[in-house]
């Protein structure tokens, strides 16, 4: 695949002619503002109070480890992915199943399933928004209708977690249908016509053939949608801003608000480093785990 | 049920519940922004005569600015973002080199880092630089955003032309600017195409760095979603549902337009991002 410089003439040239726009670019504007983070971290840096940033070398640490805020908008976020991310499977799975069976109009239907992943995510929080608001909102509504309880979703905490929730699964299962739609098209159909010959059960089907062999990308998209889930912000944002009180204030929103909010910007780029390193930690703890389970998985 | 007719049943639930699953919340934002505002919020009635006042009011009123910002830095970021992953991506497909996989992870690495890593200091970069507020900051930032990705999907189309071609040209003694006009390129409309839509659509999505970034002059749509969050504003229902249908017009054109392309493209991206 690859071809020889001579051929090219001045090959070294067109080697960095080619390559160092998209690298200096990547660096200035990726890379380098990430090292700054790690610079920053070290100091105290209130926009309004100090001229310039102050070295204090771990003290921003040493204050991320008392502080209670913190560790509840972990807690939160790590609940808000967990759960986000099993509903997110069983019904990205569903319909991933669903599509495999080749219903007509399946690829204009693909499409259609995919638009709430697509759409400006700031707009699903709209959508969500509208449908439980107490004015215009027709969950409130059915709820009135049917006698229920009147329940300000987004102004209690645990009926505002529950429609971040919902909305999240609505915008994010195509993600997950995609991904093991992909799986499922690579599985061989005599397998299943073999097995069927056999005897075996639709149960049997799914769990000695389909499942062996979606489990690599069904742990893909677990990864992917924990991470993603775990630093939500748009949707928070628009939905319930972090509240009622602290309720929903995810770690993303933790970190807005104490940047922009509080101008913060040592203390703030500290608790992002602190969040990086354990999404590292997790990451690694994933890869490994994923890695033994793939090892017992296969026959 | 077994049999040709139950599959047939089986389909029909299928489709119905997958409809039933996506379109209902976006239809009733639809239907909102056509409300006429006196009986916006009586939920009872659901037959109406639709107006249209707001979406012609949108253009005139504030927020046609943050729409055409959008339009304007997701096109010309996404076309920066072509430009420089393009040719990036032409040394990774073609090209054998001593360093090609560490090059490849100093590219990639972006990605695992959350951008929340780079707001602060961006902002404080952009303020020394006097460009906060500017549509040119924000082109500058989709450009960057998206190389990562866009390096990945051009690769992937890339490494499916046929060498036997440029190895030819190269042969007959072709300079390479000439291999990738004449050869290159035209084989590579499909990977531009994924590229940019691709691209176009994460850029146009984009919320925190325009949040941030802007104030007035140049802030995008989905900033201007937010505003509707607090104050008087928070009962505008009508006018924040015209605009959150709006912000959506173009992702669905893409969508249905490009489904194929698309779904290639996304499962390459997402599936190594």
């Amino acid at each position: 695949m690859g071809m020889r410089w001579a051929m090219l003439g001045r090959g070294r040239l067109y080697f960095w002619l080619l390559t160092l726009p998209a690298v200096l670019y990547v660096v200035t504007w990726r890379l380098a503002p990430a090292l700054y983070t790690v610079w920053l971290s070290l100091t105290q840096y209130n926009i309004v109070y100090d001229n310039l940033p102050r070295w204090n070398q771990f003290a921003n640490f040493g204050r991320i480890m008392h502080d209670r805020g913190l560790g509840g908008s972990l807690f939160l976020s790590v609940e808000f992915a967990l759960i986000a991310t099993a509903a997110e499977l069983v019904i990205g799975l569903a319909a991933a199943l669903f599509f495999d069976t080749d219903p007509p109009g399946r690829n204009l239907l693909l499409g259609i399933f995919l638009l709430p992943m697509i759409m400006v995510p700031v707009v699903v929080g709209t959508v969500w928004s509208t449908l439980f608001d107490r004015t215009v909102g027709p969950i409130p509504y059915a709820f009135q209708l049917l006698h229920g309880p009147t329940i300000q979703w987004l102004a209690t905490p645990a009926t505002a977690m529950f429609a971040l929730l919902i909305a999240d699964a609505w915008e994010w299962a195509p993600l997950v249908t995609l991904l093991l739609f992909a799986a499922l098209q690579v599985i061989p159909r005599e397998q299943f016509e073999a097995a069927r010959v056999d005897g075996a059960s639709g149960w049997q089907l799914f769990r000695r053939i389909t499942l062996p062999q979606i489990a690599g990308m069904v742990l893909v998209a677990a990864g992917l949608r924990m991470m993603d889930a775990f630093l939500e912000l748009d949707k928070v944002f628009v939905m319930t801003g972090g509240g009622p009180g602290t309720s929903t204030q995810f770690v993303s929103m933790f970190v807005y608000k104490q940047a922009f909010q509080f101008y913060e910007l040592g203390y703030a780029s500290a608790v992002i480093i602190v969040v990086l390193i354990l999404l590292a930690v997790a990451y690694g703890i994933y890869l490994r785990s994923s890695g033994r389970a793939f090892r017992l998985a296969s026959p | 049920m077994k049999g040709a007719r139950g599959r047939r049943w089986r389909h029909l639930v299928g489709i119905a519940l997958v409809l039933a699953w996506t379109l209902p919340p976006f239809l009733y934002l639809v239907m909102l922004s056509i409300k006429p505002e006196r009986i916006l919020i009586d939920r009872s009635q659901v037959f109406f005569w639709p107006t249209f006042e707001r979406y012609r009011d949108l253009i005139g009123s504030g927020l046609g600015l943050p729409i055409w910002n959008s339009l304007v830095t997701s096109t010309l970021g996404s076309v920066g973002t072509l430009v420089l992953a393009g040719l990036a991506a032409l040394t990774f497909s073609f090209l054998e080199f001593k360093w090609k996989t560490l090059l490849f992870l100093v590219i990639l690495l972006p990605r695992m880092f959350p951008p929340v890593t780079t707001l602060i200091p961006i902002q404080l970069m952009l303020k020394t630089m006097g460009l906060i507020d500017t549509r040119l900051a924000l082109i500058i930032l989709f450009t960057g955003f998206q190389i990562p990705l866009a390096i990945w999907v051009l690769r992937t189309f890339l490494d499916d032309i046929p060498r036997e071609l440029t190895e030819s040209a190269a042969l007959d003694g072709a300079s390479l600017p000439v291999i990738i006009a004449k050869v290159i390129l035209p084989l590579s409309g499909a990977g531009l195409l994924a590229a940019f839509i691709l691209s176009f659509i994460f850029n146009w999505n984009e919320f925190l760095f325009p949040l941030i970034v802007t104030s007035f002059n140049a802030r995008t749509g989905s900033v201007a979603i937010m505003s509707f969050t607090a104050g008087y504003k928070k009962l505008q229902w009508g006018t924040l549902a015209t605009l959150g249908v709006v912000m959506t017009i173009p992702v669905i054109l893409f969508v249905l337009a490009f489904r194929a392309t698309l779904v290639r493209g996304f499962t390459a991206g997402a599936l190594k991002g």
